[in-house]
């Protein structure tokens, strides 16, 4: 398998120059290393993309994907990995996608530890739809719908993260691309849910490059949930001169995945599939 | 004996009326009866008045009625709501105090404490006080007893029900007593699911719906399937795309409201071509409407639903054999045609149990349309008739998209592309309109007057039921929407001399399907108060319209 081609030749319709770049770079590299490596099976990985600018990712990719619907990219890896547990299942969502229009999907697959990695691409604006305000961006991003600025406070999505029990958080920036990297390859490697909050500037519609490049600093990772929690909270996606973004990452444990407890033992297209009419019949005899 | 006896069962949520419904109508079946068991009950877990009819005959009996020769009543609200329809000579049998004559009084109170039971004996003693009263063997009785209820107690309390009460008239057993098939529509959708070679049911509760979850989970493990309940009805609808797409042969269920929820996947369904079967049991009025009643109002929302132009597969099957085949058939095309499937059922089908003297084996085998291992692929590889076989991830790298795609499934803007996939996915449902118009029952005719009467889905019950008292007139029940039986329908209006459409909503959405296809406007009777109609009703309106005076 070592031949094939990770990348299509699909032409990239990304702004030139955008961030979206390093995240498919990044996860190029760390596929075909993991792969090397006899980690994984680039036959069994699918990549499940949602809708705004990151969704472009799946054209490309050569490997399996599932450009989904707006917000439900979680969902449908939810379904493709309880249908094969052999899969390596990657979602590529957005800030917009994830957490506006899919948030209740977001919380409750890290409640059931299903065994998916989340990449958020978060611009923190709807880039695709010309930048308007989405959950993560800051008080006072002017967008063409808040000329005035953003009046509401942003989510942090971290700390919902870890209250809704996800079994790996962290956080990313695409100008730390060897630390991206590494994250990427930890939460791709990780059993159960992972979830990475990439710090992705729009350079178009919100370029927070150099804030966040000044305000951004590795960690290692928390000794206990608390001190993650804590940590967390550091920054709150507002954009002020005190901020201070940590990135790292905040929390990894072990626990059942969705598919262990449901007690999914075979992959379901293999199964042989045999009438049992007689049996069924016996069901509802008077 | 008489055509049919109807007997009702009321009292409050909770008191137990459906289970003894079930074995009272179970039990007459093992005698040789065919019995039918309509469901009526409010939005509440107890209290308020629920009432459940069990109507049965020594000859195959579809529908209830709401005249009642027998009433059982576990309160005496039951009495006071019912009192107009009690037949002349009904026989009440209860514990109340009340001033009716035919009365078999049961002192339930005395026999639960006697036997230091819970007070939901109170059925099984009326129950055996039934048995006595028509002269019954009561060893049919406990055997149904003791398959239905865990409680020894029933055992005891329909014996002494049995002796307390007092022989009224001697019903004639049916001569031949062979073996029958008793179920309701839920069991009849679940068990066609297993036949399919169901992996995984994903479903959010929802009423009429949920009782294929409860079933379906009940038989996790006997037949090896997952029953998934996920946060919404979104999730459910995408989570089953992926898992379709990933090898799993799935189904999803709900009613009228998470089946809006789920109109986008549907759409996603029809431009990502991943099988999708879709168990929608209506329920009644727009909204929340009510719950737990029964309407056949969202024909046009199956038929409509998801944007964009995408084939799909309705199918409306009237009474519990016919969908346990239905549902098979919704497996096999689905899958087969990489299309949405959708069983369109309602509450009163869902929950009403039926009798059937034979189960013949289906003729469709399972197949779940993999390609293995392909050498050279392409999701959406063009065909001659439009449709691309599947592989799956692992065999294959599958790309599928929401976008519009080109073959490979890369996304694509061409207006040439986008023309031929567009023509790809219509034309696909042009092979399998051939398939099933060669294959299968779309559409069946009952008796032989020079009249018609035509419905579809659950209303099929009683209009059987009505036909033999309807002077010249035959039934159409028309069970595939889409595709939609044309020429049978065109045909069979064609050749009658009056033609009426009976359907269970307010605004003949049967009657404008038909128009569509053939052109023909055809007068209606309909109703929409959620409940299903009864042949009594279907009797006296057609008369009234052959009158000039609906």
């Amino acid at each position: 398998m070592a031949d094939i081609e990770i990348r299509s030749n699909y032409r990239i319709t990304w702004c030139p120059g955008c961030f979206n770049n390093v995240i498919l770079n990044s996860f190029e590299k760390v596929l075909s290393e993991l792969e090397k490596g006899g980690k994984i099976d680039l036959k069994k990985i699918v990549v499940v993309a949602g809708i705004g600018c990151h969704g472009k990712i799946s054209d490309y990719l050569n490997i399996s994907t599932f450009n989904a619907l707006h917000g439900r990219a979680i969902p449908t890896a939810l379904g493709i990995k309880l249908a094969n547990k052999e899969l390596k299942v990657v979602c590529f969502v957005g800030d917009g996608d994830t957490y506006a229009e899919g948030l209740d999907h977001l919380i409750h697959a890290a409640r059931y530890n299903v065994d998916i990695k989340v990449f958020v691409h978060n611009n923190q604006n709807f880039a695709l739809t010309v930048g308007q305000s989405t959950p993560t961006s800051e008080k006072g991003f002017k967008s063409k719908v808040r000329p005035e600025g953003e009046r509401e406070e942003p989510i942090n999505p971290l700390s919902l993260m870890l209250a809704s029990k996800a079994s790996f958080v962290a956080r990313a920036f695409v100008l730390e691309k060897e630390h991206l990297e590494k994250i990427m390859r930890e939460a791709i490697l990780h059993k159960g849910f992972s979830f990475v909050d990439i710090l992705q500037p729009c350079i178009v519609f919100h370029n927070t490059a150099r804030f966040i490049s000044e305000h951004a600093y590795k960690i290692e990772k928390p000794k206990s949930f608390e001190e993650a929690l804590k940590l967390s909270l550091e920054w709150d996606y507002n954009l002020e001169e005190k901020s201070k973004i940590p990135i790292g990452i905040f929390w990894s444990e072990e626990r059942e995945t969705f598919e262990e407890k449901e007690g999914i033992e075979e992959v379901f297209y293999r199964r042989k599939k045999e009438e049992k009419f007689d049996e069924l019949i016996k069901e509802v005899i008077a | 004996m008489k055509m049919k006896i109807n007997v009702l069962i009321g009292g409050k949520a909770g008191e137990g009326i459906d289970a003894s419904s079930q074995i009272l109508a179970k039990s007459l079946t093992k005698l040789g009866f065919y019995s039918f068991v309509y469901r009526d009950y409010g939005s509440f877990i107890t209290g308020g008045h629920n009432f459940n009819v069990i109507s049965f005959s020594e000859k195959p009996v579809y529908s209830h009625e709401l005249s009642f020769d027998v009433v059982i009543a576990l309160d005496e609200n039951t009495i006071q709501i019912h009192k107009k329809e009690f037949k002349p000579r009904c026989l009440l049998i209860s514990d109340v105090e009340t001033s009716y004559r035919r009365y078999i009084k049961i002192n339930a109170k005395e026999i639960i404490e006697k036997i230091n039971a819970k007070p939901i004996v109170k059925n099984s003693i009326f129950l055996g006080a039934f048995f006595k009263a028509f002269d019954l063997p009561l060893n049919f009785l406990l055997e149904t007893i003791k398959e239905k209820l865990k409680d020894e107690k029933n055992i005891e309390a329909a014996k002494l029900g049995y002796e307390y009460s007092r022989k009224v008239e001697k019903l004639q057993l049916p001569k031949e007593k062979k073996e029958k098939f008793f179920f309701d529509g839920t069991t009849a959708v679940g068990l066609g699911a297993i036949y399919s070679g169901l992996d995984i049911y994903f479903a959010y509760p929802m009423t009429p719906a949920t009782p294929l979850l409860h079933y379906l989970s009940s038989k996790r493990e006997k037949y090896g399937i997952k029953t998934i309940q996920l946060e919404n009805e979104i999730a459910v609808a995408n989570a089953a795309l992926g898992a379709s797409y990933a090898g799993a042969t799935c189904m999803i269920g709900t009613s009228g409201g998470g089946f809006d929820l789920m109109c986008e996947a549907m759409s996603l369904q029809g431009m990502t071509e991943i099988p999708l079967v879709v168990y929608f049991a209506q329920r009644a009025s727009p909204s929340t409407g009510m719950p737990t009643y029964t309407m056949q109002s969202d024909l046009k929302l199956a038929l409509n639903c998801g944007h964009g132009e995408f084939p799909r597969v309705v199918i409306a099957p009237g009474d519990a054999k016919e969908a346990f085949y239905k549902t098979i058939e919704a497996f096999y095309l689905a899958y087969k045609y990489n299309v949405l499937s959708i069983i369109l059922s309602d509450k009163h089908l869902a929950e009403s149990f039926y009798t059937f003297d034979s189960f013949e084996e289906p003729e469709i085998k399972v197949e779940n349309f993999i390609l293995k291992n392909p050498k050279s692929f392409k999701t959406y590889s063009l065909t001659q008739d439009g449709v691309s076989i599947r592989s799956v991830p692992g065999e294959a790298f599958v790309k599928v998209n929401s976008y519009e795609h080109d073959e490979y499934g890369f996304t694509t803007e061409d207006k040439k592309v986008a023309k031929v996939m567009q023509e790809k996915r219509m034309k696909k449902f042009k092979a399998l309109e051939k398939e099933v118009s060669e294959k299968f029952e779309m559409a069946k005719i009952y008796g032989n007057g020079e009249n018609l009467i035509i419905s579809f889905g659950s209303t099929k019950g009683a209009i059987l039921d009505a036909l033999p008292y309807l002077k010249n007139f035959r039934f159409l029940h028309i069970i595939y929407i889409s595709p939609f039986p044309k020429k049978i329908v065109k045909e069979e209006i064609e050749r009658s001399k009056r033609k009426i459409i009976i359907e269970n909503n307010a605004s003949g959405q049967l009657g404008s399907i038909i128009r569509e296809n053939t052109g023909v406007e055809i007068e209606e009777i309909l109703k929409y108060d959620g409940r299903p109609f009864t042949s009594e009703e279907i009797v006296f309106n057609v008369k009234r319209w052959l009158s000039g005076r609906y």
